[in-house]
């Protein structure tokens, strides 16, 4: 029994999720309406629900997920950090005198902002603001103007650290280990969120290169689609290189900092996410107080300490709990204790302006939204998925998934049709914690590896934020646009980078190494 | 444990105080005494319960600085001093899981809870209302009231054994962790019945002003 019931479930609450209740709660309302028609039917037993608070206690204390928060927080703090402006504004002046250089710039900040932040909607925001009207005042095509700042803004999602990536190892890392199991291993292989991150790091580069040079083909093919800037607007050049050298140094110090630690695998993306956290809030305490014309230095000092204490400690063993310490070892713990006591110093000035200009009650608030926002969901979604499994449904998915002419690529290129249509109305979110969970141990069993699944499925659902006429970058991008910019140019401007994301998906299939190879080396 | 009477009696009060926005709503068309005596009255309990979680927001996103901070801290100490306290790990598990759950009613209360709102973005002021009032009734009370039901004997269980955690030096106090989860349902059931109060205060509204509550949601 319940054959078709399941299918009927799926199809219920993608018509109710699209009146526009709380995606959360409709999900696990849905969940509960097929329930009980299971157990007025017969075919359900009700006990399956009682699994429920097991489920939330286990989201709660789930250690991976804590990375979540830390980095919005980061991201939210170096928006708020006016970081993006500088790099836009500087970036826009080195490159603006090249022929297509504004598209190039805008696609370069893109990709470092969403090392940094990877916040899709501030990064568009803040782009369509500021490189928009600079380009339609050069006389940019509009549709590749709009185009070039919806896809940049969409890297932060395939960039890491991103939170997609973060949602997607958690649920992969619980897919695999299943999948594992039902093959009869009881050792099974691990696979961890810092794999996914190691995975993305060159998909993420090669979709900047073919972003880039769809620009630069554009620029040859139409000059007059991408106009210059006359350098003569541009003043010197020299004070230039030292503008830029200020706005892209201490977030380029904060990407290597938070990307390599987790990459050489020397921290978990947690602890990077919660340094990364903390230097994004000793900028945020620089940048006001050099607007407020006070001084940075307290702050200046805190970040050098915090570098110093890492520097002394892999020059010298500050281990406080051995039995033998020698007198060269003690003093160094002691000036450890000293730079440790600057840095929280400036830390403390850091909260201080920040709380005084509201920007951390801002943050924070933003932090516990999101945060709330995404695990709510993800408890939702526990609910519908506790009972489409107590119906059979990942029966009937696997049965269609394994029945696929063409075996696991049959299945693959199913899932990811159905992901691709699917993000032209869902979010990247309960794509992740619905449907991921019932399709990847299907695939995982097929044999599929699981950081190219992974890195597969996060562009695809970063191409949901770009496909017109319900991707979230073009939403954000209509708000912040001026009038004269119609719609229909940023729909059809988005077009050719969404194909770009196809073709980079094609490629991906076709040599997953571009996945898989960066993470067997580094591991 | 409680006996059925109390139980049943509760559920009844429940049940009767859950059915005011609703009506309310029914007498809006006819009756006058609906708009000038159970309006204000519930916009009152709406605008008590929006201060409650405001509150409760406001404090528990204070943790979110807490969390860097004590992380930060906690990765210093293990990799500049090599020392490790079971606790202050333990400590960042348990403000993420408080977090997320006391702070869901808060995130309701500021629309922050994401929607699929390709046609709820550019819905008329009453047809909103009409899908929250729904949404309330047919989706998220259910759920809490389900939850509530399947988490009591989860979380008592818990409190009977004090259960504490797995580890000697971790903080002893998983069973007040779990009690959160009842935390989560009332709260965002307050949340939920002003929502659904302010919904059928805008559909039963006579002039055409939307009632306050409904902007656009933030997103990832």
């Amino acid at each position: 029994m319940g054959i078709g019931i399941d299918i009927l479930m799926f199809a219920t609450a993608c018509l109710f999720l699209l009146a526009g209740y709380p995606v959360a709660f409709t999900l696990a309302g849905v969940g509960l309406l097929f329930a009980f028609i299971g157990v007025v039917f017969g075919f359900f037993d009700f006990s399956f629900v009682s699994l429920l608070p097991q489920r939330i206690f286990g989201t709660m204390t789930n250690t991976v997920l804590i990375a979540v928060p830390l980095f919005v927080f980061m991201g939210v703090m170096l928006e708020r950090s006016k970081l993006a402006e500088e790099l836009l504004t500087s970036m826009g002046k080195l490159f603006g005198t090249i022929r297509g250089g504004l598209g190039l710039s805008v696609t370069l900040v893109g990709a470092l902002l969403a090392a940094s932040t990877g916040i899709v909607g501030a990064t568009v925001v803040t782009m369509g603001l500021l490189s928009l009207p600079t380009m339609l005042k050069r006389g940019y095509d509009v549709k590749l103007a709009t185009g070039s700042i919806a896809a940049a803004g969409t890297l932060g999602q395939i960039i890491p650290p991103s939170i997609v990536l973060v949602l997607l190892g958690d649920v992969i890392s619980n897919a695999y280990q299943s999948a594992q199991l039902a093959q009869g291993n009881f050792a099974p292989d691990a696979v961890s969120v810092g794999d996914l991150f190691a995975g993305a790091l060159l998909p993420g580069l090669m979709l900047v290169g073919l972003y880039m040079t769809y620009q630069v083909y554009k620029a040859v093919s139409q000059p007059d689609s991408s106009p210059v800037i006359p350098p003569a607007e541009l003043g010197e050049t020299k004070d230039l290189f030292r503008e830029i050298g200020a706005a892209l140094l201490p977030p380029l110090t904060l990407i290597v900092a938070v990307l390599g630690s987790i990459l050489s695998g020397i921290a978990t993306p947690t602890e990077a996410a919660a340094i990364g956290a903390l230097g994004a809030l000793l900028l945020a305490g620089h940048r006001i107080g050099r607007s407020e014309k006070k001084s940075g230095l307290a702050i200046t000092l805190a970040a050098l300490s915090l570098g110093g204490m890492l520097l002394l400690s892999i020059n010298v063993d500050l281990r406080l709990t051995r039995d033998e310490i020698s007198p060269f070892e003690q003093n160094a713990i002691y000036l450890a204790f000293m730079l440790g006591a600057i840095a929280t110093l400036g830390v403390l000035v850091s909260i201080a302006r920040t709380v005084r200009s509201g920007v951390l009650q801002e943050v924070m608030k933003s932090t516990t939204q999101i945060s709330s926002m995404v695990f709510v969901i993800l408890i939702g979604a526990a609910l519908f998925s506790l009972v489409f499994r107590g119906l059979g449904g990942d029966d009937s998915v696997s049965e269609v998934l394994n029945q696929m002419p063409g075996g696991v690529f049959g299945a693959m290129l199913v899932v990811m049709a159905a992901m691709f249509l699917l993000g032209f109305f869902l979010d990247f979110i309960e794509i992740t914690f619905v449907v991921v969970p019932i399709v990847a141990p299907v695939l995982l069993m097929m044999g599929v590896d699981p950081i190219w699944l992974g890195v597969m499925m996060a562009i695809n659902l970063q191409t949901s934020f770009l496909t017109p006429p319900f991707g979230f970058a073009l939403f954000y991008l209509r708000g912040v646009a001026p009038d004269t910019v119609r719609t229909s140019e940023i729909y059809r401007g988005a077009i050719p980078f969404v194909i770009i994301q196809i073709f980079a998906l094609a490629i991906i299939a076709g040599f997953p190494e571009i996945a898989t190879w960066l993470p067997s080396v580094i591991y | 444990m409680t006996t059925p009477l109390i139980t049943n009696l509760a559920a009844g009060i429940l049940f009767l105080c859950l059915a005011l926005p609703v009506a309310y709503l029914l007498m809006a068309r006819t009756s006058d005494n609906a708009h000038a005596t159970l309006a204000p009255l519930l916009r009152r309990v709406s605008s008590f319960i929006d201060g409650v979680n405001g509150l409760v927001g406001t404090a528990a996103s204070w943790l979110t600085l807490l969390m860097v901070l004590v992380q930060a801290i906690v990765v210093i100490q293990r990799y500049v001093f090599g020392v490790n306290y079971i606790w202050m790990q333990e400590s960042i598990t348990y403000m993420h899981g408080i977090l997320f759950m006391v702070a869901a009613g808060y995130t309701l209360l500021n629309n922050g809870h994401v929607r699929v709102d390709i046609f709820y973005r550019e819905a008329p002021p009453k047809r909103k209302a009409l899908t929250d009032l729904i949404g309330t009734y047919l989706f998220l009370i259910p759920v809490l009231c389900v939850i509530w039901v399947a988490a009591y004997p989860y979380v008592e269980l818990s409190w009977i054994m004090k259960e504490g955690s797995t580890e000697t030096s971790g903080i002893q106090a998983v069973y007040l962790l779990k009690a959160v989860i009842l935390a989560f349902v009332v709260l965002l059931m307050l949340q939920a019945y002003s929502l659904a109060i302010r919904s059928a205060l805008t559909l039963g509204s006579r002039d055409n002003d939307p009632a306050p509550g409904a902007a656009t949601a933030p997103k990832v």
